[in-house]
């Protein structure tokens, strides 16, 4: 089935999405880009350009060059808005049939859904063939604010573009589906959304599988490119000071200093202070000129303050206004607020949007694709993807195998999709240990003991041979339905002993959180405690190395050097019966150099007798008085089917 | 009577196999499905890591674009022409070496070509003897990498006489 896509035709930029795997995601059009520029043209071979390429010669040829379109759709000439645009806009404007309005490109009159069409089309051809598919289909995003008249336009556009449009979707709707907010009931949500030129705010409410637009508010003639020109202005000035030239008439220049502005706007989101240096930006009598400035983000907050300002203040009066100018809601009632829009990277804006709500606002998704994220959002659940009649679950908890030293081992890591299996092989902690215990448990805690048992048994019968030698291979397996089977299998003998446990995922969401709000505030002193049952294990591992060295070794070792590792060894097993891992280090340390001493001994004595190569096998498991599968970093094999 | 109750146990049985069959296809196509769509992610995932190898580090290289302009804008002015100055140019070359290695390439813009806006950007419009639409002259070059525009040539266009 040919998919659906999701299309955000913005003012100065528009972006096309689709759902894949249950996510959506941006497709990029012919130019390799996330974003097209909608804007159109006639050039002066005529050759009808769209995007990036209608941008590129739109200084040359700003008669025939169509931005902007969006503010005219479904408007008659006569609204007070359309004439207001009429003065700054560089293309001529007239009234065309039945009232509306119509734009002049080449020696030819179009309607602005005509324009939008191009946009659209190009936008359909680009997405067609980054998939490989027809594409017939599309939802399109307008402003919450667009009347019938204006949505029907954009409708219409779709149409002329060849293109069925499923849905028109406000913008604030999409931004809030693609954060996923549909799902919550009662919900009050806050989009504020910051655009290149406009700026939108809405007040959602989330009600029973629908969304309602409370209030819509904000300034269509307040956008980004005010703070450039802000940045850019501010520039100019200063270089006049400072080296008395002005380069705001020297175009070339003035394109250099306008990406640096703008370089600087997006570095001094991340950074304090960025330095603007463009050298041989112009030249008098006395040489080449250079620009070198630093800009500050409290200067460039300051430049803009007026405008953050102001976006508050409209935002405020959308919530808080009694209808029809606001949705009549206190500040407090609202429990989500969402930032679109490439400037809402502004630390400031969303420090200021903070300070207004009392909550951090949602900004994980792209501001530049949250709003075509969302229409893809919709475009799937219209499209109700055939392959979403399997619901896959997924692994709330990890679980995990005990190993040596009370370790919670994971075998399968929370957020796993289900079904799934995952086999490990594991080793026995201590000489001629005939049984292990295979403990499973449910949890996020890094030992055993504080995550939940779901099963314990023995798997005995394996014949006595050293630690680490017996392989014993340990398969998690859980189905669809969450039904969790453990087997372990002695790779030896053959011998297998498995559990089948019912309801591994049973847990309750409360439960579920409960578990992992107890990781989190346990995770340091966790950390601490499996770094002190590590160090032990090192530890215990290389005594039992020292001892079993000393006796292959036997009468070639000198007295002496057998007596310093002696000594080495009780000091590191009292440290290691207590809770002091600096000390279990220290003692540690110590014997590792130590029982060098036995190879260079043997060595020097001429004979190649067993070297016991401390620093690269410290890391096995030590000696276990207890039946638990010690986990054999040597000869573990991790392996998944 | 007992054979009209045979009669329903066959229905009944005949309607239960109709349904496990059913189900049987409707399973089989959901496997078929999700095996398909696994293959195909994969497939997909590999040209997104080829596309991230080829592209991945085009911040990086778009900068060193601008620095190599500005480079340029320097040995323009540069008016001596001694082994130090030497020097300078093949440390310049130098760079654009490695670029070149990256799949940088510069785009060639001559005066008298036609406009073209899938590669050039017009920064201004003179009068000149050269046709309408024909470029001027380059103000900054343009690049490519590998097949996409980097930066389009910088270029000022004739409007005729």
């Amino acid at each position: 089935m040919a998919k659906i896509i999701g299309i955000d035709l913005g003012t100065t930029n528009s972006a096309v999405a689709i759902m894949e795997g249950g996510e959506p995601k941006i497709l990029e059009n012919a130019e390799g880009n996330r974003t097209t520029p909608s804007i159109v043209a006639v050039s002066k071979t005529n050759e009808r350009l769209v995007g990036l390429l209608a941008k590129r010669q739109s200084v040359t040829n700003p008669k025939n060059t169509i931005f902007s379109v969006k503010r005219l759709m479904g408007r008659k000439f006569t609204d007070p808005e359309v004439q207001k645009d009429k003065a700054w806009l560089p293309y001529e404007i007239q009234a065309g049939a039945a009232g509306g309005v119509e734009v002049k490109m080449g020696d030819k009159w179009y309607s602005p859904e005509e324009i939008s069409a191009a946009i659209l089309g190009k936008l359909k051809a680009d997405a067609e063939a980054r998939l490989g598919e027809k594409v017939e289909e599309a939802v399109i995003t307008v402003p919450a604010y667009f009347d019938d008249s204006e949505r029907q336009a954009t409708k219409n556009a779709g149409e002329i573009a060849g293109l069925k449009v499923r849905r028109i979707l406000n913008e604030p709707t999409a931004a809030a589906l693609a954060y996923g907010m549909n799902k919550q009931k009662n919900e009050k949500i806050v989009v504020y959304d910051f655009g290149g030129g406009t700026f939108d705010v809405s007040v959602l409410e989330v009600g029973d599988d629908t969304v309602e637009v409370k209030a819509t508010g904000g300034d269509t003639h307040l956008g980004g490119d005010d703070f450039d020109k802000k940045i850019q202005e501010y520039l100019v000035g200063e270089y006049k000071k400072q080296e008395g030239v002005d380069i705001s008439k020297d175009s070339l220049a003035l394109q250099r200093l306008k990406e640096g502005a703008e370089k600087a706007k997006h570095e001094l989101s991340t950074a304090m202070e960025t330095e603007i240096n463009l050298p041989y930006i112009s030249s008098d009598a006395n040489g080449p000129k250079h620009f070198i400035m630093k800009l500050s983000r409290a200067k460039l907050e300051s430049l803009v303050q007026e405008y953050i300002d102001r976006s508050i203040a409209l935002t405020k009066e959308t919530v808080t206004a009694t209808a029809p100018k606001g949705a009549g809601f206190q500040l407090s009632d609202i429990n989500e607020v969402v930032m679109v829009g490439g400037q809402t990277r502004m630390p400031a804006m969303v420090e200021a949007v903070k300070k207004l709500f009392g909550k951090d606002p949602h900004q994980g998704i792209n501001p530049d694709e949250v709003v075509a994220q969302g229409a893809a959002v919709q475009a799937g659940i219209l499209q109700g993807d055939v392959k979403d009649i399997l619901l896959l679950d997924v692994t709330p908890l990890s679980l995990s195998i005990e190993t040596y030293g009370g370790v919670a081992t994971p075998m399968i890591s929370k957020n796993t999709t289900v079904p799934t299996a995952k086999t490990q092989t594991f080793s026995t902690a201590a000489d001629n240990q005939t049984s292990v215990e295979v403990h499973i448990t449910q949890g996020e805690r890094p030992m055993a003991a504080d995550n939940k048992t779901l099963a314990k048994f023995l798997l005995d019968g394996i014949p006595p041979s050293p630690r680490g030698l017996p392989q014993i291979e340990v398969t998690f397996d859980i189905d669809a339905n969450g039904i969790l089977n453990v087997s372990a299998k002695d790779k030896g003998t053959g011998k297998m002993q498995s559990v089948k446990i019912q309801a591994s995922t049973n847990l309750s969401k409360d439960d579920i959180e409960k578990m992992k709000q107890e990781a989190a505030t346990h995770a340091a002193e966790d950390e601490k405690k499996k770094e002190l049952v590590d160090m032990r294990n090192q530890a215990e591992s290389t005594i039992y190395l020292a001892e079993k060295s000393i006796k292959d070794a036997g009468d070639k070792l000198p007295a002496d050097v057998k007596t310093g590792i002696v000594e080495k060894v009780d000091a590191l097993k009292k440290a290691k019966d207590g809770d002091d891992a600096a000390l279990i280090k220290a003692a540690f340390e110590a014997l590792s150099t130590e029982i060098q001493k036995i190879g260079q001994s043997v060595y020097n004595n001429g004979n190649g007798g067993p070297n016991p190569n401390p620093s690269s096998d410290t890391n096995g498991s030590g000696h276990n008085p207890e039946s638990e599968p010690g986990s054999e970093p040597g000869t573990e094999s991790r392996q998944s089917n | 009577m007992d054979e009209p109750q045979e009669q329903n146990q066959d229905q009944v049985q005949n309607s239960e196999l109709e349904e496990t069959k059913k189900q049987r296809d409707e399973y089989l196509a959901g496997w078929q499905r999700a095996k398909a769509d696994f293959i195909n992610y994969k497939k997909e995932e590999m040209a997104h890591l080829q596309e991230a190898v080829k592209y991945g580090s085009e911040d990086l290289i778009k900068d060193l674009v601008s620095v190599m302009d500005n480079f340029d804008l320097g040995l323009r002015v540069l008016e001596k022409a001694g082994p130090v100055e030497k020097g300078i140019y093949m440390i310049r070359s130098q760079i654009e070496d490695i670029l070149k290695k990256r799949g940088l390439a510069k785009i060639e813009t001559k005066k008298g070509d036609l406009f073209d806006p899938a590669t050039m950007e017009a920064m201004t419009e003179i009068e000149s003897d050269l046709p309408h639409g024909a470029v001027v002259e380059e103000i900054e070059p343009g690049y490519r990498l590998h097949e996409k525009v980097l930066r389009a040539s910088r270029v000022i266009i004739s409007k005729g006489k």
